[in-house]
């Protein structure tokens, strides 16, 4: 549990301290609500949902990718593969929902009229999904352009394609999608409901893609026999 | 030219022997003796070597190594990368106490042989036994940019279930011992190329390590830290850490134990193998 919580710490305060990054990726949830705000709302809280997932989820590729060359040694150093993909997804997750935090309250201080329940789950989906998707594409991927490009082309399908469509629920992001339109166009209890399981769903599934990636590539080589000292 | 003498004197200390704390302290003594008085070293002690055996026959010498167990024995190793074969049979076998020295040329797998002893990539044959504890340090990286040194300590520390202050501790010492003040204000990212290599370094002694495998990890050390570095090595040894050291410098070699040559000796089906 110490070991898990050393990592998250670390992640947390490794990520706090790219303030930099960070600002440039509360740019585009930001600049995404901004720019419909005066026209349709729904379109606009949608964007805000899908640019917070494009800024945890890049947050979570550039601290997976960061980490890479350092984990090999901490493994060594005693830590298990669950203690440092766990640790770091903690971590992520944490910052994304610190991060959430603003883009909740603009919405409520614009005074939309809008299920803010609902925009609160779909935040946490946001949130759940994005950390262990940039996690999954980071630990794919060795380099953060090219990681960065995927992830780039993943939001711009998912902004793009039709949500009524039976591909647009292979995207990441449909769930926060489907219950923003609940929390914003009031719809029936549905959308909520399919939204959530999605979200669940995906984010078990990213997580288990995570730890079977990370398990491999930490794993103790077949050809290395530890002894006990005698 | 007092600064050569005084490296050759303090190599000749070690090399016959003479306990590390006592042959800093001679080496002291010479150099404060040279500063005030101003002579010439050859003229005021003659050649180091001789000047090393009368403070041999003087002060003794620190009981020789009795052979430890096998920590490490990595034995048929083979790795190719696609068509190029960058390993062939390669075996070495280094007991508690013992440094040993990865050689070769540019190219020719030490740093694939390391990296294979310590379990991150598979061979494609041979097999490698390690009894206790697997420390590493490689040739760059393994650092996190944006974490401080003792943050560094604590997220090592932690994999051995080290409380923080402990690990802090354990790291600004061990640091100290390559002359490094640890516990400043500073990210990772703004150390020096050589400081930075002093971290990796010292996160690799901090679980205190039965095998410690170093890649080339003096680069961009400067000549101090350079002598504090092997002068660590030596009491690693000493407390009974067996040692392999990936290195370039042959210069050194009269400090190790065992020498690992992975040079090929044919344009083709070559075989490296230890030499004592």
């Amino acid at each position: 549990m110490n070991q898990l919580v050393t990592v998250a710490e670390m992640t947390l305060r490794e990520l706090l301290r790219r303030r930099g990054v960070l600002l440039l990726l509360l740019l585009m949830p930001l600049t995404f609500y901004l720019i419909r705000r005066d026209g349709y709302l729904g379109q606009s809280v949608r964007s805000l949902l899908l640019g917070v997932g494009w800024a945890v989820s890049t947050a979570a590729l550039f601290a997976t990718t960061a980490a890479r060359e350092l984990e090999p040694r901490l493994r060594l150093a005693g830590y298990r593969p669950h203690h440092l993909y766990l640790g770091r997804m903690l971590g992520l997750w944490t910052v994304g929902l610190v991060v959430s935090v603003p883009f909740f309250l603009l919405p409520l201080s614009d005074g939309a009229d809008l299920r803010y329940g609902g925009l609160a789950a779909a935040m946490l989906c946001s949130v759940g999904v994005a950390a262990p998707f940039g996690m999954l594409i980071g630990t794919l991927l060795p380099r953060e352009l090219e990681g960065t490009l995927l992830l780039l082309t993943v939001v711009t399908v998912q902004m793009l394609i039709d949500p009524a469509g039976s591909g647009a629920k292979l995207t990441p992001f449909w769930s926060s999608r489907e219950i923003a339109t609940w929390a914003v166009d009031h719809t029936d209890e549905g959308y909520l409901t399919r939204g959530v399981l999605h979200g669940f769903v995906v984010t078990a599934l990213l997580v288990l893609g995570v730890a079977t990636v990370a398990s491999v590539r930490l794993r103790r080589r077949r050809h290395l026999r530890h002894l006990p000292v005698g | 030219m007092n600064d050569d003498w005084l490296r050759t004197f303090a190599a000749e200390l070690h090399h016959r022997r003479v306990a590390a704390d006592a042959a800093r302290h001679v080496v002291a003594e010479a150099a404060t003796h040279l500063r005030d008085s101003g002579g010439d070293p050859w003229a005021v002690f003659g050649p180091p070597q001789q000047y090393a055996g009368a403070i041999v026959e003087s002060i003794g010498t620190a009981p020789g190594p009795r052979p430890g167990p096998v920590r490490l024995h990595a034995r048929g190793i083979t790795k190719r990368y696609g068509r190029q074969t960058v390993l062939r049979d390669a075996t070495l076998t280094v007991r508690a106490g013992q440094i040993a020295a990865v050689v070769g040329a540019n190219g020719c797998g030490k740093s694939t042989f390391l990296r294979i002893c310590a379990g991150l990539i598979s061979p494609d044959a041979g097999e490698v036994t390690v009894s206790g504890r697997l420390g590493y340090c490689p040739q760059a990286g393994g650092t996190a940019d944006f974490l401080l040194a003792d943050e560094h300590f604590v997220l090592v520390g932690a994999g051995q279930g080290v409380a923080r202050g402990p690990a802090r501790r354990a790291g600004r010492a061990a640091a100290r011992q390559l002359g490094w003040e640890a516990g400043g204000n500073v990210q990772a990212r703004h150390l020096s190329g050589g400081t930075r290599q002093k971290l990796n370094l010292t996160m690799s002694t901090l679980s205190e390590p039965d095998v410690l495998l170093l890649d080339e990890p003096y680069q961009g050390f400067d000549q101090g830290t350079y002598v504090n570095f092997w002068d660590q090595l030596s009491r690693l040894r000493d407390a009974g850490t067996a040692i392999v050291v990936v290195t370039h410098l042959l210069n050194q070699l009269d400090r190790v134990d065992t020498v690992l040559d992975l040079t090929p000796a044919q344009p083709a089906g070559w075989t490296a193998g230890g030499r004592p």
